[in-house]
């Protein structure tokens, strides 16, 4: 099971550093400034909702560059990120 | 039987029949996660199940003295006794930092420690405070005072024979807060003097803010609530991540090529979060 899942990771993380590496700082920054306002619950969620908009606006630009970007894939971004910040908005601002 | 293993091909495993792309992935699916995602959000806040000024904590006395004790057990020493007066001190001088807005063992006008337990009518011999805001867990709290090394002194006494637990919801600084104040103590014996024990000694954060409006009430926490949110939101996650884990591997597996997000950027995004939700747990302590 393992050596499919591996092989076409790296595959997709090679084809694409530079754009994983921006989606890996972003994630960096995003725990970096969590870690800072530990406790301050509104900034909390600030930074939560801009690691997700962020998310979506990496999404978009991913598939320009790679000339597969539909309606379909944006919606898709959206959703995951939505899911999130109402998930985690019961945890952190309720 | 065969149809709840055709179900969950169907939902977990790329094929023709949901378009090559796991169905619990597809958009309609995601539609649905985001409304039930939203229903609960809108319900835990108008069901009000938190508490009136909705802080979402689960911490409670029972949990913190006996988590308190265990950890003293640990460590070959006796365990404390709840002293109703200790407890008194406690919420008094948790209700006194959200009225002076003050996070910090001395308050603006000079109060200490040691004025709330005497206050409270409790002659000591030794004494001692620790404090914790903004935890989600009474474990997260216990587990941050013994990993300070002055927390865990004071923890460890083995001067200490009684102690009172005070948990304040309230707005500190403009933030809505959750206090928790552990006052320890051992009685005096006649003819004893006095010892004070400070947990940070003579280094007061002292944040004043006059013109904050300070609203303040003990928490009654609603039990395992929090636990329940926390759990639900890790299933969910963890729903969503075995989902992209198939779908990926069997994508990889049969080489599809197909539009549509990336599973990979999903997933990263989702591990972040995850990182962060279990940060957000961990409040601080003086």
């Amino acid at each position: 099971m393992t050596k499919h899942f591996y092989i076409n990771l790296q595959k997709e993380l090679k084809n694409h550093i530079f754009d994983y590496l921006l989606l890996f700082t972003a994630g960096i920054f995003f725990l970096i400034l969590l870690n800072i306002f530990r406790g301050q619950r509104t900034i909390e969620f600030f930074v939560l909702v801009s690691f997700a908009f962020f998310y979506i606006i990496w999404g978009v630009y991913h598939h320009i560059v790679n000339e597969t970007l539909h309606l379909k894939t944006v919606v898709e971004y959206i959703l995951i990120a939505f899911i999130i910040i109402f998930l985690l908005k019961i945890i952190i601002l309720p | 039987m065969e149809k709840i293993k055709t179900f969950i091909h169907h939902l977990f495993i790329p094929h023709e029949e949901n378009n090559f792309r796991a169905k619990s992935l597809h958009t309609d699916f995601l539609t649905v996660y985001v409304v039930i995602a939203f229903l609960m959000m809108m319900v835990f806040k108008q069901g009000n199940i938190h508490d009136v000024l909705g802080f979402a904590t689960d911490i409670s006395v029972e949990k913190l003295y006996q988590l308190t004790n265990e950890q003293r057990q640990k460590n070959n020493l006796t365990t404390l006794s709840l002293n109703p007066s200790l407890t008194l001190a406690a919420k008094r001088k948790a209700e006194n930092m959200f009225q002076e807005n003050y996070w910090s063992h001395y308050s603006p006008d000079g109060k200490t420690p040691w004025d709330f337990i005497l206050g409270a009518g409790y002659k000591y011999e030794y004494a001692g405070e620790n404090l914790a805001k903004n935890f989600l867990f009474s474990n997260g709290v216990v587990d941050a005072w013994m990993n300070s090394s002055t927390h865990r002194d004071n923890l460890l006494k083995k001067e200490y024979t009684e102690v009172g637990y005070a948990i304040v919801n309230g707005v500190l600084n403009g933030e809505q807060t959750t206090l928790v104040v552990q006052e320890f103590g051992k009685p005096m014996v006649a003819g004893e003097a006095t010892k004070n024990i400070p947990v940070v000694p003579n280094k007061p954060m002292i944040e004043k803010n006059t013109e904050q409006i300070v609203v303040q009430k003990a928490v009654a926490p609603k039990v395992n609530f929090l636990n329940f949110s926390f759990n639900l939101n890790l299933i969910f996650m963890s729903f969503l991540i075995l989902a992209l884990v198939l779908d990926f591997y069997f994508a990889s597996k049969f080489n599809v090529i197909r539009i549509g997000g990336k599973n990979t950027a999903h997933l990263l995004f989702i591990v972040f979060v995850l990182i962060g939700l279990f940060m957000s747990t961990i409040g601080t302590i003086i």
